[in-house]
């Protein structure tokens, strides 16, 4: 109801993990000596207090932090990522060998499954959310996100929902339809236990954590960025984050809907897909798609602000074409809800229809195209800094076209027919979504490493994985296009020894393992440099935008104070001119961000926002509760509807004193 | 460097309830559940145009009588929800719990109504796809109004015992907010289901 | 030790003689034929403008660093980012949407279809072929494998009673779903005589991976005697195989036309001897094989539905030379 609460539990001394600075001596922790951005030292640590995450394993559940809470997602998501990483070399081992048995059809459907399903739900995801919520409150200069609390609850329904969805493997529960689960394949009928429940249930309840980090993503990029940045002056990546965000919002209800059908049909008999009493199967495709397109794009969108940023810091020009580029992603955003019946062109609808979509699809290449040729008119003429970052840019580069050059074919429909449901579509959505988004991931994970940490990753180490993982990359997807061409479907558990696949398949198993040592190189860089990488630095790499302005980890408050801009490129700026503005008059015994117009950002309010608390982690363990009792029974519903309410009741009761201003 | 204060934030307010980044929350809440009702209502339609009959034959569509009442009920109760925002803005707290209490009543009502209607349908959700769009619609908009009334109960409770201020009012206005969405939101739902059917 | 002897059977079947390798690149259709020319066309434009475009990207880059950094004029600029990002992308997009429409059209098009009507069944996880005559009727029934005679159009119509499959004989026809409550059609027109894999290609659970069969083109003569063969009945010469074939419940799934067995489950095994594959299209025909599959199908195929049978060896022999005798 309301968020009046002040903060409490705050008053502890120490820097805690919010900052990783280590203990704090008696007095007060380094980086605060000397005060900050014109900020008195005494005033500077009596904020940093304020913003503290209390230490301590229990305080953990109470820590609200963008910060904490965007690290927790990264760190999460990249545990999901390797474990279905390891789940895709298990299939590869088994494709190796023609009518091989390391896994038989049951556990290979089973892993095909939770791959798919892991690798987009539980990784590319949810490493969105975590970039964008880490990010973009630094990069528009707020103290924090809109809703903090919201933030936590979103973290901890991930967490459950994914290790739920994950744990169900070494149990044999898990789902074995495929990661579009069709009916009726999915249907109560043809596959009976628990598995398909696992796989309604765990998604919706995930989705709902997507859907609070879009909210939250989108107000808080619309009400808190520092007076000054006007829509204009937004950091491409923040305008990625918040097409992104909007695309959630739209897009996953429709996966809700539908799995809440299924679930329904599972549960309590309803009909919506069963042919036999007027339900139908291609509702489900219909529904699914029009959230599994956009998906696609989801995950792509963020990566765009990735690569743009990077390739402004790495050839310290603004970049070309600003309004070009922000047309293009809202392009993308927008048309990414007209393409969904590409992924049916086999079903039998009219192919007048079709044509429409067919179109529609191939007019993606535009705003894609429109961007690469940005990207590539900045660096024109640059004297480019290669480090890693720019090293997996480039990558992207190369892996993407060739992806979106495949995507261009496939939206042919006649060609479409052929190779539609093969490893040619396989070899085409990992060109896309590796390509188009992991390696857009890595480079961040090196470009912003120093700021969440205060260390530089490895260059060398960085060099090295960069490689492998491109080398790996090709190698392992590059030749699943001639063995779709060669009548290859996907989703098989094995190949007949005739078919002539072997070779083929063992290049690409031997890519796979390349492609692992990769990404293992890097996950072990990031370990190491955690403890042993060289200081970074406020602003390691010369970055424009604000979230260079602040230390290495950012201060628990973020910004001593927030800024004022005048460009796009404010920390430029502000090494240009000498000279920093700043936000002055904000209370430092409690948490205030300042709130501005959503056009042109002028101030016009004070957010005060809560402090640690334990709530948001009780609510989303009842609603695991509810949701988990759905796998079972239909009355969960009722259930886990009145004690989620009771939970968030006690949420946002307001806690005495009341506050008056 | 020099560092300059360009922006002072001392005396902006801290309470702005009708322009509060959690107002915009609930009209992203709004936006996400406004999206699931448009997905069920398409996927109605996907139905009907894919079936020979529709309602199935020996089938009626649902009576008009106690969901046309509620369409009038849930405007109503959307006023007297405006009227305690009005009481709440001016600082008469009485307003404020009477209106909140009154909407609270009002709600519940409709959703008797409700019952007694869906007691009233001529299907089971196992019996045709008709039957279940029909009751999954029916439920999530009953789930809808039920979560409206116990979030403004507690917003009653809340105003009965004099917590809200003229400054202190958020969490009438975004309640205020979900409400005329939860009253609006019956309007496609009603056109679709008692009227498709007939007029199509 | 599955894979060995699975291995060592499956190189038998190579000897067999499937010309399947290739498949949409080897096309012996003409709609095949023009999708493979509409792909290469494509994949040819693709390479090309990978490598402008990455090459435009290296040397925008400027990895030699040669000269001083400088910035491109404002309008080549823009000129770039539209010919590349605008125009170039333009010319694809119609490109692709026009010949999507025309060779969609043809393809996808009755053009005239001469040929049989055949019924394709997806099931759990084989195929079953109907042949039916102008009204409808059901003349044969076969299963895995499916015979087309040479230069017809044959007219496929496609359902499935269980979950949704998709039909692809790669060398012939795109693919398309046989969807629950739904008909799809497809044409398939073989220009020469040939043998050709085809593998269902939507997943449709446990045994997608080899739920494989085999299209067989003949010349309309022989396409003729085949069918003809095929509505036959089978004539009983070996009622002890029949009887075990009756007595440990073969005949509760399979039908024998022409005997008392007519059970719907499994395929039809009237004139099963003809067929050049068992167990979808995934190991030879031969009478080792066959008695492979009956006693240990799970070891082939792990949850397929057939239960598998031990019977005494010379009930098996009985049994294996009733199912030699359906020709």
């Amino acid at each position: 109801m309301t968020d009046a609460t002040a903060p409490d539990g705050t008053r502890g001394r120490g820097a805690g993990g919010a900052r990783g600075h280590g203990a704090e001596p008696e007095g007060l922790p380094d980086y605060v000596r000397g005060g900050r951005d014109g900020l008195g030292e005494a005033e500077l640590a009596e904020l940093e207090r304020t913003w503290q995450s209390p230490p301590g394993f229990l305080a953990w559940f109470t820590h609200v932090n963008h910060t904490n809470i965007g690290r927790r997602f990264i760190i999460t998501s990249l545990v999901f990522f390797a474990l279905a990483g390891l789940l895709a070399l298990a299939m590869r081992l088994q494709l190796a060998q023609p009518l091989n048995d390391v896994l038989g059809p049951e556990a290979y459907n089973q892993v095909m499954t939770v791959h798919g399903t892991a690798m987009m739900f539980l990784f590319a995801i949810p490493a969105m959310e975590g970039a964008a919520i880490y990010l973009a409150p630094l990069m528009v200069g707020a103290r924090d996100m809109a809703f903090p609390r919201l933030n936590a609850f979103g973290y901890y329904v991930y967490l459950i929902g994914g290790t739920v969805f994950f744990l169900s493997l070494p149990f044999g529960l898990a789902p074995d339809a495929g990661w579009f689960n069709y009916v009726p394949l999915s249907s109560k009928e043809f596959s009976a236990g628990y598995g398909i429940d696992v796989w309604t249930t765990m998604i919706t309840f995930i989705e709902v954590s997507a859907l609070t980090a879009a909210v939250e993503l989108i107000v808080t990029i619309l009400k808190l960025r520092a007076p000054g940045m006007s829509l204009d002056r937004m950091p491409i990546f923040v305008w990625a984050v918040l097409v992104m965000s909007f695309m959630i919002l739209f897009a996953m209800p429709s996966v809700i809907v539908a799995s809440a059908l299924l679930m329904m049909d599972r549960l309590v008999d309803t009909a919506f897909f069963d042919a036999a009493l007027g339900g139908s199967p291609l509702l489900w495709q219909h529904l699914f798609w029009f959230f599994g397109h956009p998906e696609v794009y989801i995950i792509l969108v963020p990566a765009l602000g990735i690569v743009t940023s990077i390739v402004v810091t790495f050839t310290r020009r603004s970049v070309f074409g600003y309004a070009a580029l922000v047309l293009a992603i809202v392009g993308i955003g927008m048309v990414s809800f007209g393409l969904w019946v590409h992924h049916m062109y086999t079903t039998g609808l009219p192919l007048m229809g079709r044509s429409f979509f067919m179109a529609a699809s191939a007019m993606i290449a535009i705003p894609s195209g429109v961007q690469v040729y940005c990207w590539i008119a900045t660096m024109w003429g640059a004297r480019v800094r290669f480090a890693t970052p720019m090293l997996f840019v480039l990558g992207f580069f190369a892996i993407f076209i060739a992806g979106g050059l495949t995507g261009v074919m496939v939206a042919s429909v006649p060609f479409d027919r052929q190779v539609h449901d093969s490893y040619f579509v396989v070899a085409h959505f990992h060109y896309v979504l590796v390509g188009g988004s992991v390696f857009p991931l890595l480079a961040g994970l090196y470009y912003w490493f120093p700021k969440a940490t205060g260390r530089m990753m490895s260059e060398r180490a960085g060099r090295w994985s960069c490689g492998l993982v491109f080398v790996g990359f090709n190698l392992a997807f590059f030749p699943m296009h001639q063995l779709g061409l060669e009548g290859m479907p996907r989703r098989v558990y094995t190949y007949l020894p005739e078919t002539g696949w072997t070779l083929l398949n063992q290049l690409a198993t031997a890519g796979s393992a390349i492609l692992a040592l990769g990404f293992a190189i890097t996950l072990a860089n990031a370990a190491l440099s955690l403890r042993r990488g060289a200081p970074a630095g406020d602003d390691p790499w010369d970055g424009p935008t604000l979230e260079w302005a602040t230390t290495s980890p950012p201060l628990n408050c973020n910004f001593a104070r927030q800024a004022v801009v005048q460009s796009g490129n404010p920390v430029w700026d502000r090494r240009r001119a000498e000279v920093s503005a700043h936000v002055g008059g904000l209370r430092t015994d409690r948490r205030e961000t300042i709130v501005t117009t959503v056009l042109d950002a002028r101030p016009h309010a004070v957010q005060v926002l809560p402090g640690p608390t334990p709530w948001p982690f009780v609510s989303a363990l009842v609603a695991s509760a509810a949701f988990l009792g759905l796998i079972f029974t239909p009355w969960a519903y009722v259930l886990g509807f009145f004690a989620a309410f009771v939970t968030f009741v006690l949420w946002f009761w307001p806690r005495r004193p009341w506050r008056e201003d | 460097m020099e560092h300059r204060i360009e922006v002072d934030a001392a005396e902006l307010s801290r309470f702005a309830p009708h322009d509060h980044p959690l107002w915009w929350g609930i009209l992203g809440a709004v936006a996400i559940e406004a999206a699931v009702v448009a997905n069920l209502l398409t996927s109605y339609f996907y139905l009907a145009a894919q079936a020979e009959a529709w309602p199935p034959d020996g089938v009626d569509p649902p009576a008009l009588l106690w969901p046309t009442l509620v369409l009038f009920v849930l405007p109503l109760s959307s006023l007297t929800m405006w009227w305690a925002g009005k009481g709440s803005d001016a600082g008469r707290r009485r307003q404020l719990a009477l209106g909140v209490t009154a909407s609270v009543g009002l709600a519940s009502l409709a959703l008797v109504f409700r019952s007694i209607q869906i007691a009233e349908f001529d299907i089971r959700w196992d019996e045709h796809a008709y039957g279940s769009i029909l009751w999954a619609v029916t439920g999530f908009h009953y789930t809808h109004v039920v979560s409206a009334i116990v979030g403004t109960a507690v917003v009653a409770v809340l105003a009965w015992r004099g917590y809200f201020t003229p400054e202190r009012q958020l969490g009438v206005v975004v309640d205020t907010l979900y409400w005329y969405f939860v009253a609006g939101v019956f309007l496609p739902i009603y056109l679709v289901l008692y009227w498709a059917p007939r007029l199509l | 030790m599955r894979v060995c002897r699975l291995a060592a059977v499956a190189s038998a079947f190579a000897l067999a003689g499937c010309d399947g390798a290739g498949g949409v690149l080897a096309p012996a259709s003409p709609d095949a034929r023009l999708v493979a020319s509409l792909g290469w066309w494509m994949f040819a434009s693709a390479i090309f403008v990978l490598i402008v475009t990455l090459g435009l990207v290296l040397v925008g880059a400027n990895l030699h660093r040669r000269g001083e950094p400088r910035r491109i004029s404002f309008r080549a600029s823009v000129l770039l980012v539209v010919a590349g990002g605008v125009a170039a992308p333009l010319l694809a997009i119609v490109a692709v949407a026009i010949s999507g429409v025309v060779i969609g059209d043809e393809v996808e098009g009755p053009g005239g279809a001469d040929g049989p009507w055949i019924e394709v069944r997806g099931e759990l996880w084989w195929w079953e072929f109907r042949y039916l005559d102008e009204d409808g009727e059901v003349v044969a029934v076969t299963a895995n494998e499916l015979h087309l005679p040479v230069g017809r159009r044959a007219r496929l119509r496609l359902v499935s009673d269980n979950v949704i499959h998709s039909f692809w004989a790669p060398n012939l026809q795109g693919k398309t779903d046989l969807i629950p409550g739904k008909v799809n059609l497809l044409y398939a027109e073989p220009e020469t005589p040939g043998t050709w894999r085809g593998q269902c290609a939507e997943f449709c659970g446990l045994q997608h991976g080899l739920m494989g069969f085999v299209v067989v083109a003949e010349p309309p003569g022989d396409f003729a005697r085949w069918l003809a063969a095929q509505a036959e009945p089978h004539r009983v010469t070996e009622p002890e195989g029949l009887a075990v074939f009756d007595r440990i419940g073969c005949a509760e799934c399979h039908t024998v036309r022409g005997t008392s067995a007519d059970g719907e489950d499994g395929p039809d095994l009237t004139h099963l001897a003809s067929r050049q594959t068992l167990a979808a299209a995934t190991i030879p025909n031969s009478r080792g094989n066959l008695g492979g599959w009956i006693t240990s199908t799970h070891t082939i195929k792990p949850g397929a539905k057939m239960p598998s049978r031990i019977p005494e060896p010379e009930d098996l022999h009985a049994l294996l030379d009733f199912l030699e005798s359906l020709e």
